[in-house]
């Protein structure tokens, strides 16, 4: 009961923050669609890997953040829009578009079906289990050669298409990217506000929740959970069909554990608690990745790649030493007024 | 299927039941002592593997180079225990596992900065060549892994059952607080996991590396599938952890003789997780035990 009159109490705060949050969004919206105007292709590749990994992040940063389930299987959801996306396109003469959202369909129903098993779990189990899930899928996309490629990979899947503009112009692929990360923002933010948000707030044990009392005020606790894992199953299909148009080429290396463990990175170190936690720990991660990919040839020789993982690892530990609740904290407590709380502990 | 045929899927269950015990065994000591879900252990087993070959590359001999490994391994394993986990011995179990994850990321770069890329093979202990037994082949390697794994789970249940240190470990995880009453430190004894998990996985890596090569990036697929055998018979118990580890080695070794092509990688740990689901408490846990 207790987090249920804490959200009551939180309303005309969200009111007031909700018009601070429109404002803030339109300028992010303004900004991104206008820096291409003057940018060279480099950032420009640069800026749509931040996009992809934010799409994926902010469907895990749902999870975590507002129902409190971890994932690290979240690669091979990635993967499922990939392969969705590349199998219909080319093996079936599907176009790019429709494709794209039937991965998201299949993918959500995959999710949705594992889903009803996997929340009887709790936590720490869910964390196990989802990895060695991740490692079925990786396994599965190996074996299935005549469908997948098997380890070599698919190769020509067609690019997607707007008029005359296909995804291998970069700018045309710049907007389509953060188009979709954009409306999927505002898409987030809402959820949290809604009814199905204050419901899953209201079982997130980390949100000062409980799931026993979510379920005395009549929450059906398992169909909640469900469902957000639903929604950021497809938000990672979304990224993962866009990936596999826009670069063409899949393998399914690309989708083993490592990715998971580097969108969860993301997530803890932009925060948990809000889905513009996505932008911040994707930016200053490619960011970091781009300026060790920089400087390190330069400056000691040789390949940046165990430097970066080294990186990540630090920041990783460091931020939940000395930062459990992300970057956003900051960006929250620069602000004059603080957003209503569900940060978690 | 013939008898041959039978007997090669049963002596590669067994050896793969073998790895996957004592994968799952590093998760045991640690996660029953301080309950902590240590995602790192499929490094130790890397590393372990990668620093013998290192030694016995250098002249070293192979019993030397192995000491020499897991005594590394486990000075990596205390340091990531004090300063890592120690300054976050208060945080929530997600937190840890997440630590956990990013020590996993550093050895890993680690390891891709001192060894590169490529994979690294060991020949098969003291050169053991293949037997042949009723037309089955197994491979020289085999019968070391089964054996030490062996020597490793009886040493556990002597350590555990008849030392005070071991009982006073057991102590820790069954009743922190009566555990620190009786003037057990919790800190030292959460300590101690973590060198032992170390040390266990690195002999696990030295055992895998002649069959399966070792390589920087193999430390978490690795983890997943010793977290998956531990999970299966209950990680609080080390009989199930060595249940669960011989159910995998088995349904993998069934599935790879059954279905040709490499699916058997997909569908045993998918099983398992059909028979986890099932069984959630793990199948050597009774109710109210767990």
């Amino acid at each position: 009961m207790l987090a249920n009159t804490r959200v009551i109490k939180e309303i005309p705060k969200r009111v007031a923050t909700a018009k601070r949050q429109n404002l803030v969004l339109a300028l992010f919206a303004i900004v991104l669609l206008t820096i291409p105007l003057g940018a060279s292709p480099y950032p420009l590749t640069v800026m749509v890997d931040i996009g992809l990994y934010s799409i994926i992040t902010m469907g895990l940063i749902m999870l975590m953040g507002l129902a409190g389930q971890i994932s690290l299987g979240h690669a091979a959801f990635v993967g499922c829009g990939a392969y969705i996306s590349g199998i219909l396109t080319t093996k079936y003469d599907f176009d790019p578009w429709p494709a794209l959202f039937l991965a998201a369909l299949i993918t959500g129903g995959i999710a949705a079906f594992i889903g009803r098993f996997m929340f009887k779990l709790h936590g720490l189990i869910l964390a196990g289990v989802t990895l060695a899930l991740n490692l079925v899928f990786y396994h599965l996309v190996s074996s299935l050669i005549d469908l997948t490629g098997g380890a070599m990979g698919m190769m020509s899947i067609p690019p997607l298409s707007l008029g005359p503009f296909t995804s291998q112009n970069l700018f045309f692929n710049y907007y389509l990217i953060w188009i979709i990360a954009i409306l999927l923002l505002i898409f987030s933010l809402n959820l949290s506000d809604s009814r199905p948000g204050r419901a899953l707030r209201a079982l997130n044990v980390h949100a000062g929740g409980s799931e026993d009392a979510a379920q005395v005020v009549g929450v059906d606790v398992t169909k909640y959970k469900v469902w957000v894992f639903v929604l950021s199953a497809v938000y990672a299909s979304l990224a993962g069909s866009a990936y596999a148009h826009y670069t063409r080429i899949i393998e399914p290396g690309t989708f083993m554990v490592q990715l998971s463990a580097m969108v969860a990175l993301m997530a803890i170190i932009g925060g948990r608690s809000s889905p513009w936690g996505a932008f911040l720990g994707a930016g200053l991660i490619v960011g970091l990745r781009q300026l060790l990919r920089e400087s390190i040839p330069v400056l000691v020789g040789g390949l940046s790649g165990s430097y970066e993982l080294i990186a990540y690892g630090i920041i990783l530990v460091v931020a939940l030493l000395f930062m459990p609740q992300g970057l956003i904290s900051i960006v929250r407590r620069a602000a004059p007024r603080k957003r209503a709380v569900l940060d978690e502990s | 299927m013939d008898f041959s045929t039978a007997l090669q899927i049963f002596f590669s269950g067994l050896n793969l039941g073998s790895i996957y015990t004592a994968l799952g065994l590093g998760f045991f000591v640690v996660y029953s002592v301080t309950r902590v879900l240590n995602l790192a252990q499929g490094e130790f087993v890397m590393l372990g593997g990668m620093l013998t070959v290192s030694f016995y590359t250098m002249g070293i001999p192979l019993p030397a180079s192995i000491a020499l490994a897991v005594v590394i391994t486990g000075l990596v394993g205390a340091g990531f225990y004090r300063f890592i986990i120690y300054p976050a011995r208060n945080a929530s179990g997600a937190t840890k596992v997440f630590l956990t994850l990013g020590f996993s990321f550093i050895i890993e770069g680690v390891a891709l900065r001192v060894w590169g890329w490529e994979f690294r093979i060991l020949p098969a202990f003291l050169d053991t060549p293949s037997i042949q037994l009723w037309g089955a082949t197994i491979f020289g390697q085999t019968p070391w892994v089964i054996g030490i794994t062996l020597l490793m789970v009886i040493g556990l249940f002597l350590y555990f059952g008849r030392t005070i240190q071991g009982k006073a470990l057991r102590a820790c995880a069954n009743e922190p607080l009566g555990a620190r009453l009786m003037g057990i430190s919790i800190e030292r004894m959460a300590l101690f996991s973590f060198i032992l998990a170390a040390g266990l996985g690195a002999v696990v890596g030295a055992l895998i590396t002649p069959l399966t090569m070792t390589s920087y990036s193999m430390g978490l697929p690795l983890a997943a599938k010793g977290l998956l055998a531990a999970f299966v018979g209950g990680i609080t118990r080390a009989e199930g952890v060595i249940l669960g580890g011989f159910i995998y080695g088995m349904i993998e070794a069934i599935t790879a003789g059954v279905i040709p092509g490499g699916y058997h990688n997909a569908i045993a740990p998918l099983i398992l997780v059909v028979i986890f689901l099932s069984r959630r408490r793990g199948l050597l846990v009774t109710a109210g035990k767990g």
